[in-house]
């Protein structure tokens, strides 16, 4: 068991443990400080709030995370450990679906694989960098917390008579014997200092004039600030309040965005270059990019949604032309013009069917690449699909495959029934495709019925092919809006703390004898300015220098 | 005073407890979730339609063994595989094997001519626009899972199999 501190002061008053002036007069309470050197006015010499004298555990807990050389500590730490993350590049800095485990020791080698197999690949969101801002937080919490209530008591109540220790130990000090009245020499300079924008507090003929108390707020408002910041970082984990993926859009389609509600059509894609003549000499001849835009339309699914047996029900909610630096934004979703292809894509085609025996046409009919409906009866005739390859070609067997599932070389095989032709159905090969017709001889293959019927396309507005993808980037950070607010108060916080001093001026006269002391956080010219000025209208001149009693003054 | 100040110290050092765990829970849990799925990960959820148009989901076969195979008709060895995977289908169904085989967002006919070419008994389901394959991460065609019963990936096979590589898997699945 510790003894318990004697701290009550001479004056009366029952101060807290841990306690350096106290809390109403101001005389130091350490009795073995003799010295008459400047007091140390951090907090105004209050307890802080966790200063026990039989902490328990939780106030172990509390105690470490009130240090704010344990805050600077973690601090330096946060910084770092941070510096590790900038060596080699993030995991989320690569857009493709790469494998972290074979890309770090390609391309580094041994120290990439360390560097992998110590997690510094994803540094930022390891639960040992989270856990570190963790800590900060809670240490400016708590840090904040036990400091600003007992600093906003002491400078709430403060006495105005204060023992003459403390007024002498201050920094700035004047002492003078005055002449005349005393309470009347007070009025004199408790109006002037009123006119140099003090708050003035009268007790006799002692007092405490106050300039400028905000100020003191300032740094807490920063650090709620920070708090806010960090909590924002942190709910970035939260599902669905950050995304950044990437979407492939062909001209024409609309298609989902993974994890999310919506949906984006691409209506068209166009890249426009510079003409020669607009590039300078050493570029001509380049493809240099003058326009990438998309006509996006966004919609929002609004019944039916994930239902793999039903088309979703799309409701439009944006649209815009997407352009470089200018996004697509709904509702915190943003879509980037991020990347194109120009490899052109068949989707349809809508031919005619032939008789060749009589010359008549029929159709056209829609025959899409995918999809397409089972069945075309076109006059007399009736077309059944047999089987559709995207990428025709015969195999080993001779029988016919497809060799992929895009519509590079799309293939239809159908039944025709009519006219002339066997009442079973006669099949039919037909290429969309003009390189396709000739390559596999489509007429060679279709023998005998290739005289009687033929599919064609008649011109290019019968066919409706994407020129284009588009590459969109899709981010979405619902956090954002509250990093700026807690940006905001931070810089609230700091501007009030470093552009305003807050300057007190204490002083009390008896028997004749003048003593003043003032104090303020920072720009000890300006308190000394001050006091000299107002000191010199009541009529003491004294040079601004002389007042200075040392003390490492700012 | 003293009191409602125990009272504060309690509040915050709960809230850290609950914030802070939460997010270093999360970062955590995101460590294992990320990157490629391997051996003991979770197999990411999926519900599509059978070709009799009903839905399947991979929760409904908690608790069973389950090889889910992603295959498309235009990719030889899954077109090898397939018949493969019914015999074994056949063998081991009594013992509670399931087989889904996801189809790699191909057309209804050309999915419809195939199976009934093979005439495969167990689900082939069909993924849209390619959703299922992306939150599986396939890179290559055919890839196999086969999940335990615990629920968790046992194993992944890229590529081909022979159908006694099918045997000795399923076997060692069946096991766990």
């Amino acid at each position: 068991m510790s003894l318990v501190e004697n701290t009550k002061c001479e004056c009366g008053h029952q101060n807290a443990v841990g306690t350096v002036l106290c809390e109403s007069c101001g005389k130091p309470l350490d009795k073995n400080d003799q010295s008459d050197m400047p007091l140390e006015m951090r907090y105004d010499g209050v307890a802080r709030r966790s200063q026990k004298t039989n902490p328990n555990v939780i106030d172990r807990v509390w105690n470490f995370f009130s240090s704010v050389k344990i805050a600077i500590y973690l601090i330096v730490l946060t910084f770092l450990t941070a510096m590790l993350g900038t060596i080699y590049p993030q995991e989320n800095t690569f857009v493709n679906n790469f494998d972290p485990s074979v890309y770090y020791e390609e391309t580094y080698g041994l120290p990439g694989k360390i560097y992998y197999l110590l997690g510094l690949t994803h540094t930022y969101e390891s639960w040992w960098f989270i856990g570190l801002l963790v800590m900060i937080g809670t240490s400016l919490v708590i840090c904040s917390l036990d400091r600003v209530l007992p600093l906003y008591r002491a400078l709430n109540k403060q006495q105005i008579r204060k023992h003459h220790q403390f007024i002498l130990r201050q920094k700035t000090v004047f002492k003078r014997r005055i002449e005349g009245e005393e309470t009347k020499w007070a009025d004199g300079f408790a109006a002037q200092l009123k006119r140099q924008g003090y708050r003035i507090h009268r007790d006799g003929t002692a007092l405490l004039a106050e300039k400028n108390r905000f100020s003191r707020w300032g740094p807490y408002i920063n650090h709620i600030g920070l708090i806010l910041f960090l909590l924002a970082v942190l709910a970035r984990s939260i599902p669905s309040w950050q995304l950044d993926t990437y979407i492939t859009v062909p001209d024409g389609d609309t298609v989902q965005i993974a994890d999310t509600n919506y949906y984006v059509k691409n209506e068209k894609f166009t890249v426009e270059y510079y003409k020669d003549e607009e590039l300078p000499d050493k570029l001509k001849g380049t493809a240099r990019a003058k326009l990438f835009e998309t006509k996006a339309v966004l919609y929002e699914c609004v019944s039916s949604c994930g239902d793999p047996l039903k088309e979703p029900e799309l409701k439009e909610v944006k649209r815009h032309d997407i352009v470089v630096n200018e996004p697509l934004k709904y509702k915190g979703l943003k879509l980037y013009q991020f990347d194109f292809d120009t490899t052109p894509r068949l989707n349809e085609v809508r031919p005619v069917l032939v008789d060749k025996q009589t010359g008549d046409t029929y159709g056209p009919f829609d025959l899409p690449m995918k999809d397409s409906a089972p069945q075309h009866k076109l006059g007399p005739f009736t077309l059944d699909l047999y089987a559709n390859y995207m990428e025709f070609s015969i195999d080993e067997n001779g029988e016919p495959v497809t060799l992929s599932r895009d519509p590079v070389a799309p293939a239809f095989i159908f039944t025709v029934k009519g006219p002339g032709l066997d009442p079973a159905g006669e099949p039919y090969l037909y290429f969309p495709m003009q390189k396709d017709k000739v390559k596999f001889s489509q007429d060679a293959i279709n023998a005998a019925i290739a005289d009687k019927i033929e599919i064609r396309v008649d011109g290019m507005e019968n066919v409706d092919f994407s020129e284009a993808s588009t590459y969109l980037n899709v981010r979405m950070d619902r956090a954002l809006p509250y990093v700026w607010i807690g940006a905001a108060f931070s810089m609230l916080g700091l501007l009030m703390g470093s552009y305003w001093q807050h300057r007190r001026i204490w002083l009390r006269i008896d028997q004749g004898e003048l003593a003043l002391g003032a104090h303020t956080n920072k720009n000890w010219y300006g308190m000394r300015s001050d006091v000299a000025k107002a000191l010199g209208k009541t009529g003491i001149a004294v040079d601004p220098k002389s007042l200075d009693n040392g003390g490492n003054n700012a | 005073m003293g009191k409602s100040r125990k009272t504060v110290q309690i509040v915050i050092l709960l809230a850290v407890l609950l914030i802070g765990g939460y997010a270093i829970g999360t970062a955590l849990f995101a460590d294992n979730d990320k990157g490629p799925l391997g051996a003991g990960s979770e197999p990411p959820p999926f519900k599509l339609a059978d070709l009799d148009g009903n839905l399947r989901e991979l929760s409904d076969y908690e608790g069973k063994p389950v090889v889910v195979n992603f295959w498309g008709t235009f990719c030889p060895p899954c077109v090898k595989e397939m018949p493969e995977f019914e015999r074994q289908y056949e063998k081991w169904k009594d013992q509670g094997l399931v087989i889904l085989a996801i189809n790699l967002s191909e057309d209804t006919l050309t999915v419809n001519n195939f199976v009934r070419r093979f005439e495969l008994q167990y689900p082939i389901l069909r993924d849209v626009n390619r959703k299922t394959e992306r939150s599986y991460g396939l890179k290559s065609y055919p890839t196999t899972f086969f999940i335990g019963r615990d629920g968790k990936i046992a194993e992944i096979k890229v590529g081909g199999m022979t159908e006694a590589e099918i045997d000795e898997r399923v076997e060692r699945l069946l096991k766990t």
